[in-house]
């Protein structure tokens, strides 16, 4: 194969020059020719001139400026100017460079100077006045109208008479056969059936064949076991993924937006799951083209389910590329990425070619892109995100905006509660220490308890008044964390009621509230904070299942505890019998507050003492005394508001949302002069292609997407083309070869009435895929045996046989998981992406992730800016651009993935790992045998093993992870037969 | 050509050798195995005659300020603090940008050489090599954006994804040593737009760059992960088995080719290493790079790497000297070009004498690039940084095909635009094609319908005046 193709072939999908699209305005009045003139022209000179020169100057090509394709292309002429002087061959430039005077033209490599004879004729029609009858107006893109109407692919199905599925099927070994007749080939006899089960098993759903289905299919020698098979895998729901896949390489499925951060798309998922979902259930094709296009239209009076359906669908439209760094600027390019993909996907037209100037080689006009372009402007796409202008935006709901609503505002009201409290919390909590409450506030003793040391406190004597407080704070000392502090206070009545209160007296009951009222006097046990004090609000009866213990907390570290029992009890530290405990954090003192009901004089006294001595820092304390009445009242109040509950602090709920589109503002597009946005031209009215007829989307109609749905879904080319995929998917070449071309530049079909008879059985059956498969597999052709390349055809276009094939990169890492049985069948939803508020992708560190999971390969996360190092490394579809036909290459580097990859390693360990539970060794080998290669091991094969394991150095596990290393390694594992 | 069979641990015959032993392996298969028939990657001829047959391709990501490096203004100096206007896409409707005043370079610039080339001091050691250089002034490109001029710099493309020029230009000649990849990238972090830098795209997949971060396993899965007289008896047993299964169907080319792989994959395993082992480097040639013994990464030691990946057949390597942060993009101050520059001077200047002590410079393009220059501007003409400036930078071009000493194009007074002779990103490309030997109208790849180029469609001249 010699992959320099040194054809200059003006084969560049852009002109240089784009001055044709003007063509249209350019057509000139021509003077009514004779009869026999125009015979003359159309009969001698149109052949010559298209044969000759249209390669380079004809259609809307315009090499050098000139285009022969009609009147005035000659008359303008090229950049030396007019081509041709009517009567005058001998000033004509065309006569000139014809004969490789001035001009060489055609040149060497164009096929060279005419003959004598062809020279002759043009002279002739050139002195003839050049009669040509050709004004511009039967050109259209890059065809002649004519040539477009009579173009193959656009043309009606031919009916075709029902019969029933085995009659349809040799009627398809007939077209084939017929054409392998011609070429004077052999087929290759069926293939056995352990081959075909596999063939079938890998084809349908991406998974091989289970030792026991291959042995019932084989056993089942009854004439309806094929047909029973093909039903059993096209109803299994990992035929989806497998066939939603292939639809996914088209549309370019990626879970990242592509522009220059490359953003996560947290809920393309949607879109991915709906695809598999749709061949699972068979949705008809015309249905599914529909519903990319304008699910939300179609299912506006729907509700529920199907209503979210018909969003999710459009996520097609949706995850189309972004570009730049500011999306916005560049959604001209995202309308382009949009219209080329579903030209080249429902029609196998090549339209995006048509941005710059008129399609070169297909009937497709710059209006006719500029008419879809403005469909796509009448649509708001989600927005993923970018750079400069921060988060998502724009993504629909899949509920109606009374079921968002009957979501969204409790817990808005719960919110807006909360946050009520939380300012009343605040306030309150200001109010204990004001201003004048500091001011009078009068300390008793501070001290620094050393290191496992007890401070007795100095017997004292106060002065109090009701309402006031008595305060022991206790803090960690130096820079240390916390501290378990023992704490005793006793305050006792002088005179009055001679009443007293002690901490002892908190040690039964300490959680029955906070406050806690003895004697008439409020105890509060508070932290307190800048902000001021904090109630400890929860409660435990029991510290690490220790029931004598019981606690306030803040949070998880108690900050007062007690020990009711009379024994010491272990924890982090041996807590003393019967004590009151409190225990400070780093700017978190805890305080111990007694409000006084006494009007008079209070003697306290007490200790504290640190009561984990573990070689830090030891505690400090404060004893104050509040001399404010209000200061108590404060308290209790701030005490009873913080111990009211709080609502409770809940997650936003989810509003599930789809990465889909919904209309906008309709309004028609204007041209762009070379592709340019900058350079708008005239309005061109939203319609369908011109070469199918051009009907314009109706007024009131909205963008005009439900209709664009219509137009392609009727079309037979759009039949045609999925036709051809499915066959193309089962074969591993499309009977049009290039499956996203049907256009002039792509490949004719190799069976024209083949496709045509599948696409009528197609269309007759309602657009049913899995009708297709099923025919597809009856037949003979679909069941032959393998075989090395021919020579004579090396693509295997005919079909003589099976064309053996390599597993896709998602086939491979399935198959490895499935022997490890390591496989996880369930379905993916989304990936574990970052929360969406912590985005902050910049171009300079763009998302970049690679999520490992045991899940089908359909399910990994794939990036547009960061190919998957797996599925490049096996050719996996391209996330930028639609992917018709993997491609399937050999490369050393996929080598070393088998050598020494540690995903492949873990899979042959667990391989080895289920083997090992087999008896003997014998049984090992045939048992994996059945497991990778759906067979028996031949005797040669057993001994080979044998040999193996002997000479494998080291421990069963080992020897038997060596062993399927080699086996998941081998050609006959990687290769479909 | 230079390339030279090192004798490298097993080769690819020897595993041969130990896999045949005691198997049943036919001469006629070892005959058809040990040829490279059908092989993508297998050498081909260019459309021209050419001297260049390799090319390192030095990438500096971020933007090098040219007016601060390769391109002395002295009017920028002279005119420090003037305002200008200009309708540059990077000020257009950014506020505190309605005004702009130019901002002379911080860097003295001084002839070198026999040329007399002048270069800031920024680059004291390429300083001494312009003899060697053919020096471009007038570069621009189509975007100020550094994903797109990324991209652009690379595939030609400034918005779409499309095959790198390592891809082309390995997808043009093949390569020469099959126990390693065509095209390696040696890139201690990704640039700008990630792989697609260096992605094959619609090309075959035998044309992708394959990514070396510096470190303990440079190329993925090519550390063995069991001792390779273990892995022999699995290769060994794998060979029967496929060769058995290939016998069986009549040979099948495709079968075949994968069996090749494997030897090919055994002999990666001790060909990457040892092209990345420094050890047998002498003291001398270490130190020109500034590299010390056991140094595993940094600028020189990508440098030396690609020498020593040249010299063992592979087609294209590039070097990506940082990621896509922390780069030449000195918005906040340019004194963040002191130790990029300080990165890659020396080794750069090594690598050019290293390759012509060897006489390997006749036949290796040197490319050295950045995705686009720096305003000679900002809005204060006191601002510490510069912004990105697609209208002028400079880059250079050495070795195989090249004009020595040479300096092309020129930017206006104040290197805000080119003036003579401008050469775009496009024309860059052809220049590099056509150095390698290829028309790069005629290296064309048909995809989707269409036949594409690196160059694509506006059209690309090669600058012939560069040509030796």
């Amino acid at each position: 194969m010699n992959n320099v193709r040194s054809g200059i072939a003006v084969a560049l999908f852009c002109c240089l020059l784009c001055s044709s699209f003007a063509a249209a305005e350019d057509r000139v009045a021509v003077s009514p020719i004779s009869d026999e003139d125009r015979t003359f022209f159309e009969k001698e000179v149109r052949p010559l001139l298209v044969k000759r020169c249209f390669e380079c100057h004809g259609g809307t090509k315009a090499h050098g400026g000139l285009s022969l394709a009609s009147a005035s292309g000659w008359a303008k002429g090229g950049e030396s100017g007019p081509a041709i002087i009517p009567g005058k061959p001998d000033e004509s430039r065309l006569i000139d460079a014809v004969n490789y005077r001035s001009l060489e033209m055609p040149p060497a490599d164009k096929g060279g100077k005419l003959p004598a004879e062809e020279i002759a004729l043009l002279t002739k029609w050139v002195a003839m006045g050049a009669p040509d009858p050709r004004d511009g107006s039967d050109v259209l893109g890059g065809m002649t109208r004519e040539e477009a109407r009579s173009w193959w692919a656009f043309q009606p199905i031919p009916p075709t008479p029902a019969t029933d599925i085995a009659t349809d099927a040799k009627q398809i070994d007939e077209l084939v056969l017929r054409e392998i007749r011609r070429q004077v080939l052999n087929v290759t006899p069926a293939a056995d059936r352990r081959t075909l089960l596999r063939r079938l098993a890998y084809d349908l759903t991406g998974l091989p064949p289970t030792p026991e289905e291959v042995e019932a299919f084989v056993a089942d020698q009854s004439p309806g076991a094929w047909s029973l098979v093909i039903d059993r895998l096209l109803g299994s729901p990992q035929y989806g993924v497998q066939w939603g896949r292939h639809w996914l390489d088209v549309v370019r499925y990626a879970d990242t937006a592509g522009e220059n951060s490359d953003r996560p798309l947290p809920h393309a998922w949607r879109y991915r799951n709906w695809v598999l979902d749709s061949f699972n259930r068979d949705l008809p094709f015309d249905q599914f083209v529909r519903m990319q296009l304008a699910g939300d239209l179609l299912t506006q009076e729907r509700s529920g389910p199907e209503r979210a359906e018909g969003i999710v669908a459009t996520g097609y439209l949706a995850i189309a590329r972004r570009f730049g760094h500011d999306i916005d600027k560049d959604m001209y390019l995202t309308h382009e990425d949009v219209i080329d993909n579903l030209g080249k996907n429902f029609l196998g037209l090549t339209l995006g070619c048509a941005r710059c100037h008129e399609h070169k080689y297909d009937p497709v006009s710059a209006e006719d892109y500029y008419a879809l372009y403005g469909i796509f402007e009448s649509t708001k796409f989600a927005f993923p995100g970018c750079e400069p202008k921060g988060q998502p935006r724009d993504l629909v709901p899949l509920i109606s905006q009374a079921e968002v609503d009957a979501i969204m505002k409790p817990w808005q009201e719960k919110q807006e509660r909360l946050k009520l409290a939380l300012q009343r919390r605040a306030e309150v909590a200001k109010q204990v220490f004001t201003p004048e409450a500091v001011q009078a506030t009068r300390l008793i003793e501070k001290a620094d308890v050393k290191e496992g040391a007890s401070v007795e406190l100095m017997p004292t004597t106060v002065a109090v008044h009701k309402g006031e407080l008595v305060l022991l704070t206790v803090e960690p000392g130096g820079n240390h964390g916390a501290d378990s502090t023992l704490c005793a206070l006793t305050l006792r009545e002088l005179g009055g009621q001679q009443r007293q209160w002690s901490t002892g007296d908190l040690l039964d009951n300490l959680t029955e509230s906070n406050p806690r009222t003895v004697h008439d006097a409020a105890w509060c046990f508070v932290e307190l904070t800048k902000d001021g004090p904090v109630f400890l609000g929860e409660k435990a009866d029991a510290i690490d299942g220790k029931s004598a213990l019981k606690r306030w907390s803040f949070a998880d570290t108690p900050s007062v505890f007690v020990n009711t029992s009379d024994e010491p009890v272990m924890v982090w530290t041996l807590l003393a019998a019967r004590s009151f405990f409190v225990h400070p954090g780093q700017n978190r003192p805890v305080a111990v507050a007694w409000v006084s009901p006494v009007d008079g004089k209070i003697a306290i006294e007490g200790r504290v003492a640190d009561a984990h001595p573990a070689g830090l820092d030891g505690v400090a304390f404060r004893l104050e005394h509040v001399a404010r009445p209000e200061a108590g009242a404060a308290l209790l109040e701030a005490g009873r508001i913080l111990s009211e509950p709080m609502p409770s602090l809940e997650a936003e709920p989810k509003i599930p949302v789809a990465y889909a589109v919904v209309d906008q503002q309709a309004k028609n597009a204007k041209f762009q002069e070379r592709g340019d946005p900058e350079k708008p031209g005239r309005e061109v009215s939203r319609r369908w292609l011109s070469v199918f007829g051009g009907t314009e989307v109706p007024q009131d109609a909205g963008s005009g997407r439900r209709e664009l749905g219509d137009w392609i879904a009727r079309h037979p080319l759009a039949a045609r083309v999925i036709v051809n995929r499915i066959w193309g998917w089962h074969f591993g070449r499309g009977i049009v070869r290039s499956s996203n071309d049907f256009g002039a530049r792509g490949e004719g079909p190799t069976h024209p009435e083949l496709l045509d008879f599948l696409t009528s059985r197609f269309v007759q059956s309602g657009y049913s895929i899995k009708a297709l498969h099923r025919l597809i597999l009856h037949t003979e052709t679909y069941q032959r045996a393998s075989a090395a390349v021919l020579s004579s055809d090396p693509d295997n276009r005919w079909l003589s046989h099976y064309s053996r094939r390599r597993l896709s990169a998602e086939e491979l890492r399935d198959s490895l998981l499935f022997a490890s049985g390591q496989l996880d069948l369930t379905a993916g939803e989304g990936h574990p992406f970052p929360e969406e508020k912590t985005w902050t992708f910049s171009q300079h560190a763009p998302f970049n992730a690679i999520y490992p999971t045991n899940r089908r390969s359909t399910f990994l996360m794939v990036q547009r800016q960061r190919r998957h190092p797996y599925l490049a490394l096996f050719d996996g579809a391209d996330p930028n651009a639609s992917t018709p036909a993997r491609q399937s290459t050999i490369v050393p580097t996929q080598a070393l993935y088998f050598i020494n990859d540690p995903f492949f390693h873990a899979q042959a360990t667990g391989l080895a790992g289920s083997l090992l539970m087999d008896a003997s060794d014998e049984a090992r080998v045939q048992s994996v045998y059945r497991t990778l290669f759906q067979r028996e091991p031949s005797r040669t094969e057993r001994e080979r093993v044998r040999r193996f394991l002997d000479s494998y150095p080291g421990d069963l596990t080992e020897k038997w992870s060596a062993w399927t290393r080699v086996l998941l390694a081998s050609n006959e594992f990687l290769f479909v037969e | 050509m230079n390339y030279r069979v090192l004798p490298a641990a097993p080769s690819r015959r020897t595993f041969l050798r130990s896999a045949a032993a005691g198997s049943v392996l036919f001469p006629g298969i070892v005959q058809q195995l040990l040829a490279d028939g059908g092989d993508p990657l297998a050498p081909r001829e260019p459309h021209f005659p050419a001297k260049a047959r390799n090319v390192i391709f030095l990438f500096m990501t971020g933007g090098v300020s040219h007016v601060d490096t390769f391109d002395p203004k002295p009017e920028l100096t002279k005119q420090h603090g003037a305002e200008i206007k200009a309708d540059h896409p990077e000020i257009k409707n950014r506020p505190g940008y309605e005004r702009i005043f130019l901002k002379r370079p911080q860097w003295e610039f001084k002839p070198h050489g026999q040329c007399g080339t002048e270069v800031s001091t920024l680059f004291p050691h390429v300083a001494e090599r312009v003899d060697d250089i053919a020096l471009i002034r007038s570069m621009h490109t189509s975007h100020s954006n550094h994903y797109n001029a990324t991209l652009g710099m690379h595939t030609g493309s400034f918005a779409f994804s499309r095959p790198s020029i390592g891809s082309w230009v390995t997808y043009g000649l093949g390569t020469l040593n099959r126990n390693l990849p065509g095209f390696v990238v040696i890139a201690p972090a990704q640039t700008y737009a990630g792989t697609q830098v260096y992605a094959n795209d619609f090309l075959p997949g035998a044309y992708q760059g394959t990514l070396v971060v510096p470190g303990a396993e440079p190329i993925a899965n090519v550390r063995p992960r069991v001792p390779t007289d273990r892995q022999q008896l699995e290769l060994a047993a794998l060979q029967e088995l496929n060769t058995e299964h290939l016998a069986a169907r009549s040979n099948d080319p495709q079968l075949a080719a994968r069996l090749r792989t494997f030897e090919t994959a055994f002999g990666m395993q001790m060909a990457v290493p040892d092209a990345f082992d420094f050890t047998k480097e002498t003291a001398a040639t270490l130190e020109s790079y500034g590299l010390s013994l056991d140094q595993k990464s940094g600028f020189g030691w990508q440098c030396l790497a690609a020498r020593r990946l040249i010299e063992r057949g592979v087609r294209f390597v590039e070097l990506i000297d940082v990621g896509s942060s922390n780069n030449w993009d000195a918005h906040g101050d340019m004194m963040t070009h002191v130790p990029l520059a300080k990165n890659v001077d020396q080794p750069i200047a090594a690598l050019i004498q290293d390759l012509k002590l060897r006489g390997m410079f006749d036949e290796t393009l040197i490319v050295w690039t950045t995705e686009f220059g720096r305003t000679p501007f900002n809005n204060t003409a006191d601002a510490k940084g510069r912004e990105h400036h697609p209208w002028a930078f400079s880059s250079w071009l050495a070795g195989a095909g090249v004009k020595r000493g040479y300096v092309h194009g020129t930017t206006d007074e104040i290197g805000l635009r080119a003036a003579d002779n401008p050469v775009h990103v496009r024309d860059f490309h052809a220049t590099i094609l056509r150095l390698m030997g290829f028309d790069h109208e005629r290296l064309t790849y048909r995809h989707a319908g269409l036949d594409y180029r690196l160059t694509g469609v506006e059209g690309a001249k090669v600058v012939k005046e560069i040509l030796a």
